[in-house]
């Protein structure tokens, strides 16, 4: 009976899932531009952690920095 | 066999579910088609509501902006300078402002006063109406209410290809 009730159980489960995604709309997108929506919130802070992880990792790039980890910059 | 009828009671159901989840769309405003008809608070909370039906007879460039949109901005002035020509001809612009905050769009406005009009939508009610899917999207609106072109974006030289669309549709009527 528990496994028969899985498989439509699941069905629902997704399609409610499916429910929770949105398009943002064109006329939506300046909450996108929003400081605290960007992936680096504090461009200072991100700056000064790839600076330490350059320094104690010995290599770059991989990140969102520029380099090719050739240990050269 | 009772394992096939569950599947496909599950598999309507779950249809069902998504059917009711998309929803019914609206009508986008295309070229050729009767603009969706709307009513919107004007962004200046001292001035009248601002309804297309009332604008029937002028030819209307009803376009949709906001602030945090660049090329938005850069039309708008010129838009301005084409209203100023236009206008002793019968011609209207009302520029949709989409700021959710609305003093967003105010605080531009302040920088950039703008004369012609500009309802507030900051639900984007309207915007959905007209299916906008870029930002900035303008429609050339023609007296009868027909939409006669639909213009997205705002690159260098677009304001050429939209005035002389104006000065066409002007002629006309």
């Amino acid at each position: 009976m528990l496994a028969r009730m899985r498989c439509p159980l699941l069905l629902v489960v997704c399609a409610l899932a499916v429910n929770a995604c949105t398009p943002v709309r064109a006329w939506e997108r300046g909450q996108l531009a929003r400081t605290e929506m960007a992936w680096d919130a504090d461009g200072l802070e991100s700056a000064l952690n790839d600076h330490i992880f350059f320094s104690k990792e010995a290599s770059s790039g991989g990140n969102s920095a520029a380099g090719g980890g050739c240990g050269c910059n | 066999m009772a394992t096939v009828l569950t599947l496909r009671h599950s598999l309507q159901s779950t249809i069902a579910i998504l059917a009711i989840s998309i929803g019914s769309s609206a009508l986008a405003a295309e070229a050729g088609e009767q603009a969706p008809n709307f009513t919107l608070p004007s962004i200046h909370a001292e001035q009248p509501a601002i309804a297309l039906e009332g604008l029937r007879g002028k030819t209307v460039y009803v376009d949709f902006w906001a602030s945090w949109c660049a090329p938005c901005l850069k039309s708008l002035p010129l838009y301005n300078a084409m209203y100023h020509k236009y206008k002793d001809q019968g011609f209207e612009i009302v520029a949709i402002n989409v700021d959710n905050p609305v003093e967003d769009g105010l605080d531009f406005l302040l920088d950039t006063p703008l004369d012609f009009l500009i309802p507030s939508d900051p639900d984007g009610v309207t915007a959905e109406l007209f299916e906008v899917i870029g930002m900035p999207t303008s429609y050339l609106i023609a007296p009868d209410g027909t939409v006669k072109m639909v213009h997205m974006g705002f690159r260098d030289g677009d304001m050429e290809l939209i005035e002389e669309e104006v000065i066409k549709l002007l002629a006309d009527n």
